[in-house]
């Protein structure tokens, strides 16, 4: 087989595992609640941000402080659901968007005025390691989060099949009202809901930390290929992301060898609208639709 | 009682209308001239958002792209065919409508959160072929990242003025009629329950199409009047993703679906970041995020939808 169209799948398929692993969040709390969060970039920057921190001040290696990431995400989560959207819950969907829009605001600036604008990286050992396999290029770090990307969806999907508190979440997406007759405290799993989003928006921004640009600022471009991933897989179809990543991914990187980098990108929000005006229930045909 | 009022305000509307047409004989300062143009401007440009989303409820997430498409098509249509500008004006707001009315007919299918997302990815999409179009295929049209420079206009302020003020009041008084008329009511009946809507014999499918071709002729307006005002426009300015969000959020802070919400919403958002933007420009970003945070927890109907619900009044 032709070497750069091998490496150009590989490279896809790696993207689209970056893709999935921080699309999975958003994906969670839209199902569950119907909020497209567009404070979701944000999160990732706080989660790659509390890596920076730990590598900088602790030399802590950004994959040992994952946890710490997941941990402060989640009780950020928490807090800004049970404060702030709860309050905004059975209102016309468009509050949930101009309010999150406004946390991305106040999140991102408050975090230039602490941080400054700079461009930051963590440099280790392996940030730019490849593993060479047949003549084809292998990136450590975004297999590492490729394999993140894989576990994450999982453990999701067992948490949500397995657990009482999953059942109590699935409960609550299906049917709210129903479920608070049944005992469910719906404003709280609504807080777990949306801490449990940030948690694996937190950890996914931490393990992508090796070989991004951290700043302030990075966050509505994620949020935004986030959109078009969740899209892609089905909305509120947890499983969706992984596969919306990776055919983005693959997508994306197919056009930017063959075509060019820029157009890359208009073809990202071609597929996502004729995805959308074809079969707005996703690739897999699972998704919820309005 | 009700239609008396909206009477009353009708021609206070008209009133002060007229009497902003005298505006430029009066005001010496170039700036304030500047800044009551601006305000016009984006009362106008709320409104169109108003126009579609506030009355059906569809949340239009992608409206910049009808602003740009105007621009471009004034752009392209003067620098490289030479055409003057008021034929090119109204060429932009055809254009921007025929494309509406294409990317309509499959989009206003869909519903919530899905609609939304479609028009952003619209406009993202246009954004982007704009920008890398003539690298892909090696030719000069749009000129990409570059830009296109406008011939100078020449003209001073109060040109740009008299351009607005008329497009603008066209935008209001369009509401007018759509408070009053069946086409209306009918956008109303799609925003409370669609279904109900089809079922009791509303062409719901002409009437949200009407609307949305409707608030981008005229967006179409507005995006080829500042594009000839600035006269340099580039993909990332005019198609910019801020525009549409700021769009949202002056019709939010108004009220969404009044007559009087946008203009409102948008003369105290111009105004306060006018205040706000030169004295903390560190901290501005910031201070928008709470206000509209605040105004979305303590005020979801807005300024006018709040007043409307306490005093009972239809219009304001």
């Amino acid at each position: 087989m032709d070497t750069v169209f091998a490496q150009t799948i590989i490279n896809g398929l790696l993207l689209g595992g970056v893709y999935a692993a921080y699309s999975a969040g958003f994906s969670l709390i839209f199902g569950v609640m119907g909020v497209v969060n567009l404070a979701h970039g944000e999160l990732i920057m706080l989660g790659a941000f509390t890596s920076y921190w730990l590598f900088t001040y602790f030399n802590l290696d950004p994959y040992l402080s994952a946890p710490f990431a997941m941990v402060f995400l989640f009780l950020f989560g928490y807090v800004v659901q049970k404060y702030i959207i709860n309050r905004v819950i059975g209102q016309p969907h468009i509050m949930s968007y101009i309010l999150t829009f406004g946390l991305h605001l106040m999140i991102a600036n408050i975090a230039i005025k602490i941080w400054t604008q700079d461009f930051r990286s963590i440099t280790t050992s392996y940030s730019g390691a490849n593993v060479a396999i047949w003549g084809l290029n292998i990136p450590l770090a975004r297999s590492v989060t490729f394999m993140v990307a894989l576990f994450m969806t999982w453990g999701l999907w067992f948490f949500l099949m397995r657990t009482e508190t999953g059942r109590a979440i699935r409960a609550t997406a299906q049917d709210k009202e129903v479920a608070r007759l049944m005992g469910v405290d719906i404003r709280n799993i609504y807080a777990i809901t949306f801490g449990l989003g940030a948690a694996i928006t937190g950890l996914s921004g931490s393990v992508m930390s090796p070989f991004v640009i951290i700043s302030p600022e990075m966050g509505l471009e994620y949020t935004i290929i986030a959109f078009c991933v969740v899209v892609l897989g089905g909305m509120g179809y947890m499983p969706g992301a992984l596969v919306g990543g990776l055919v983005l991914g693959v997508a994306q990187s197919l056009a930017a060898t063959y075509l060019n980098a820029g157009i890359s990108v208009a073809i990202t929000f071609i597929i996502l609208f004729i995805m959308l005006v074809i079969c707005p229930k996703g690739i897999l045909g699972k998704g919820t639709v309005a | 009682m009700n239609s008396r009022i909206d009477r009353i305000i009708l021609v206070i509307f008209l009133g002060i209308t007229a009497a902003l047409a005298f505006l430029p004989n009066f005001v010496e300062s170039e700036y304030l001239l500047r800044l009551i143009t601006v305000v016009i401007f984006w009362i106008g440009i709320a409104g169109c958002w108003n126009m579609m989303s506030g009355y059906t409820g569809y949340i239009d997430f992608g409206p910049v792209v009808y602003f740009g498409i105007g621009s471009y098509v004034v752009a392209i249509a003067m620098t490289k065919y030479g055409i003057p500008f008021f034929p090119s004006l109204l060429l932009s707001g055809i254009m921007s409508s025929l494309v509406a009315f294409l990317v309509g007919i499959p989009t206003l299918r869909l519903r919530g959160a899905y609609f939304a997302i479609a028009t952003f990815a619209f406009a993202e999409a246009m954004k982007q072929i704009t920008l890398e179009f003539d690298r892909t295929f090696s030719v000069s049209f749009f000129q990409g990242s570059d830009g296109i420079t406008l011939p100078i206009s020449g003209h001073d302020n109060s040109f740009f003025f008299y351009c607005v003020l008329p497009v603008t009041f066209l935008v209001v008084l369009a509401h007018y009629f759509i408070e009053h008329s069946k086409f209306g009511y009918g956008l109303k009946a799609i925003k409370e329950a669609e279904t109900a809507a089809e079922i009791s014999g509303v062409n719901t499918t002409a009437n949200k199409l009407g609307a949305y071709v409707s608030s981008a002729f005229f967006l179409g307006l507005f995006g080829a009047i500042e594009a000839y005002w600035i006269t340099y426009i580039t993909p990332s300015d005019v198609f910019n993703v801020q525009k549409t969000v700021q769009m949202v959020i002056m019709t939010l802070l108004g009220g969404m679906g009044t007559f009087l919400g946008p203009v409102v919403g948008a003369t105290f958002l111009t105004l306060i970041s006018e205040a706000l933007g030169a004295r903390f420009v560190e901290y501005y970003l910031i201070m928008i995020g709470g206000i509209i945070i605040v105004a979305i927890l303590i005020m979801p109907n807005g300024i006018i939808g709040s007043l409307k619900i306490r005093k009972k009044f239809r219009f304001i």
